[in-house]
């Protein structure tokens, strides 16, 4: 019913695009109120959507359009249970963010081209999920990446935000051609791009070939959603308008990548899968353990993101399905929420610096709550929505390997610690000196924080709401049976996980307490101990460093002599032919005298030559 | 008495036409290249009148008359050129107009 035309959905933003950059200039807020009427429109729309597939209970495919005549490319829409949870996600934070933009972008010069750019990344991230083939996810899949660039520089004339804008779309371009090779190894061994199509041809497939394919999809996804080693384009990605850190670099962008890995989720062979649990796990506790040093307020919460991107890829890599995407929709209700704040508190101090901000609380206290809603939901203690997706995270992972349940419960501590930091330094203490003069933020930026606290309150709860056997219903038969039998195992454990689990961010909260808030231990002190380790934290790992020496000295020396070579062998020989050409003609051209009898001598000399070849041949031309 | 064959006319419609050729390339004066090209469309003529008259067929002979219309023709624009030369560059001598070169 209303299910088949879901692709009016990703259809309405892309008018309001259209829309806004034709008629949008000289209108109040340049169109923005075309992009929430739009949006708002597809939002309503996508909520109908999801709930047909909840009360039927069945996934919609269309046949879709054959594109170009070529066999299994259909052109299609796929609304199954895992496309439904994130269409909610990125059509509710969508819009929430978009109401919310109307405050924060107000008087900003440019704000056509804002919302411009933003309705065309709803639009291309609603086509991503609801594509049923590859091939045309892969083109959704750019033109996110198209919008992200555009709105990371937005600012450009900031040099900084057009160098992160450069960064971010050369790093996650890395893993764009890794994606696009991995979908064209399953086009060649399994003849469709199709997604349904390949989830019954996989159990036949040659297990080396499906390795290959789905770890060069990883790729992609490591690309997108900022896993290590390619996570460095996120924090630097801050510089754009913080309400699109908020859309695209917490709730929806950077889950496409985790999104990614769980739509395709049957064709992972065990080995890639470990790739994937690795992979996840060490990003969560680098990503975090950076996240702790941070003094930019929007960098400590990327960091954070990408640290909890690697959460939900661990939890994917371990057989937790589930888990991965019920983290997913929970972090994008906290971590936009989390983004918002910082938002409202850039908006109100003008400095991004928490060194300068301070005793916020009293001066902005509708804020500062959202803010704390959002930090306790993240850092996973009960009872909200952050605990219980990290609960089943760490579940999976404690049956999968117990090295790897180390390293995330070193993550989950750490989350704890740098989000409660960075609460108390900004909200709690004595005033700093961008405090003065803040205030409380307009109603039209508070309400969507409002709106998304009572997400990251309750998003949790879905679980008591059968959403995992919801969820399950988008996965082939046979692969929900094996995935329930590895979960079994930790069945006996439970408890004690929860509990170990409850403990360490306790213990991460009353660290942070007893360091920035009671200053039993000077938080100096502590990073004059750890001198070393500070150093190479603050320094990102020297990761930034490896690719720059990378590129600087090793790619930039291999471009030269390519550069040479083209110079000298490929442009010389061209141009050498050019020269041979013009001194050829140089010298033929002293045959036009200007005298006519000249001409007519070559004519008279030519036929005579034709007549002679007559004669020769025997009278036959 | 020899008997005329067809070779004849066409010995004498050579040396006509080689002639003409000759004036053509040789002279400096533009008028008297015209009138070498009109030796040459003559030899031509005597050609088709000859193979024309040999061959029983009248076809060859509405051709002469058809080259001596259009020598005519081609004679008065031949001749209204030169005339426009002869203004412009104050000479008729060939070798002298020589500006369309490199």
């Amino acid at each position: 019913m209303i299910v088949e035309y879901a692709w009016i959905i990703p259809l309405l933003p892309a008018i309001a695009f259209l829309l806004i950059v034709l008629f949008g200039k000289g209108r109040k807020e340049g169109g923005g109120y075309i992009a929430v009427s739009l949006i708002g429109t597809s939002m309503i729309l996508s909520l109908l959507t999801i709930a047909e597939v909840v009360l039927t209970g069945k996934g919609y495919e269309s046949t879709g359009i054959n594109w170009l005549g070529i066999k299994g490319f259909q052109f299609g829409l796929l609304v199954d249970q895992l496309s439904s949870i994130m269409l909610f996600v990125v059509s509710v934070i969508g819009f929430v963010i978009i109401v919310y933009s109307l405050g924060y972008m107000k008087g900003d010069h440019d704000v056509q081209r804002y919302y411009a750019e933003m309705s065309l990344f709803i639009a291309s991230m609603l086509a991503l999920v609801i594509s049923s083939n590859l091939v045309l996810f892969f083109i959704a899949w750019e033109f996110v990446g198209l919008s992200s660039y555009l709105l990371i520089g937005f600012w450009y004339r900031k040099p900084s935000a057009a160098s992160a804008a450069k960064k971010a779309f050369l790093v996650t371009r890395v893993g764009d051609i890794m994606l696009l090779a991995g979908i064209i190894i399953l086009y060649i061994n399994l003849g469709t791009v199709n997604i349904r199509e390949l989830f019954v041809l996989a159990p036949h497939a040659n297990v080396g070939m499906l390795t290959l394919a789905t770890l060069l999809i990883f790729g992609g996804a490591v690309g997108k959603s900022s896993q290590f080693p390619l996570h460095v384009w996120l924090p630097d990605a801050m510089e754009g308008p913080t309400t699109v850190s908020a859309l695209i670099h917490a709730a929806t962008m950077v889950t496409a990548g985790i999104f990614l890995v769980a739509r395709v989720y049957p064709l992972f062979t065990p080995e890639s899968l470990m790739v994937v649990a690795w992979i996840g796990g060490i990003t969560a506790l680098m990503a975090a353990a950076m996240a702790v040093v941070m003094t930019d307020i929007k960098r400590v919460i990327a960091y954070s993101t990408i640290s909890h991107l690697g959460f939900m890829t661990v939890a994917l890599g371990v057989g937790g399905y589930f888990a991965g995407i019920f983290h997913l929709f929970n972090h994008s209700f906290f971590k936009a929420l989390l983004f918002l704040c910082a938002g409202a508190v850039i908006h109100a101090t003008h400095t991004q610096d928490i060194h300068d901000m301070g005793g916020l609380w009293k001066k902005m206290p509708i804020t500062g709550t959202a803010f704390f809603i959002g930090a306790w939901s993240l850092s996973g203690f009960p009872p909200w929505s952050g605990f219980w997706s990290k609960d089943v995270i760490l579940d999976n992972v404690y049956a999968y390997n117990h090295v790897l349940f180390a390293i995330t419960a070193g993550a989950v501590i750490l989350s704890a610690v740098y989000i409660f930091r960075l609460f108390i330094i900004v909200f709690m203490g004595k005033e700093g000196k961008a405090t003065k003069h803040a205030h409380e933020v307009s109603r039209v930026m508070t309400t969507p924080l409002i709106a998304l606290s009572i997400g990251a309150l309750f998003s949790g709860f879905l679980v008591f709401f059968g959403l995992k056997s919801f969820l399950m219903k988008s996965l082939p038969g046979n692969l929900v049976g094996a995935l329930d039998k590895a979960s079994a195992i930790s069945a006996g454990t439970h408890e004690y996980i929860t509990y170990f689990s409850i403990s360490l961010v306790a213990i991460g909260i009353i660290t942070v307490w007893a360091v920035y808030s009671l200053k039993i231990v000077e938080a100096r002190s502590i990073r004059h101990t750890f001198s070393p380790i500070h150093t190479i934290l603050i320094n990102k790992f020297y990761i930034d460093h490896i690719y720059l020496f990378i590129s600087k000295k090793i790619i930039w020396n291999i471009s030269v002599i390519v550069d040479y070579i083209d110079e000298y062998f490929v442009d010389g020989t061209v141009n050498g032919i050019g020269k041979l050409s013009i001194a050829f003609g140089r010298k033929l051209r002293k045959l036009q005298t200007g005298v006519v009898q000249d001409y007519a001598a070559w004519v008279l000399f030519g036929t005579g030559i034709i007549l002679i070849i007559f004669k020769a041949k025997g009278g036959m031309i | 008495m020899i008997e005329v064959t067809v070779f004849y006319y066409l010995v004498l419609s050579v040396i006509i036409f080689s002639i003409g050729a000759y004036g053509m390339l040789s002279s400096k004066n533009g008028v008297r290249l015209l009138m070498s090209i009109e030796i040459m469309l003559n030899a031509v003529n005597i050609n088709l009148v000859a193979f024309s008259s040999f061959q029983g067929n009248l076809t060859g002979q509405v051709f002469a008359a058809f080259t001596i219309a259009i020598a005519a023709a081609e004679a008065t624009v031949g001749l209204a050129i030169l005339l426009a030369l002869y203004r412009s560059f104050g000479t008729v001598n060939l070798r002298k107009i020589s500006k369309m070169r490199w």
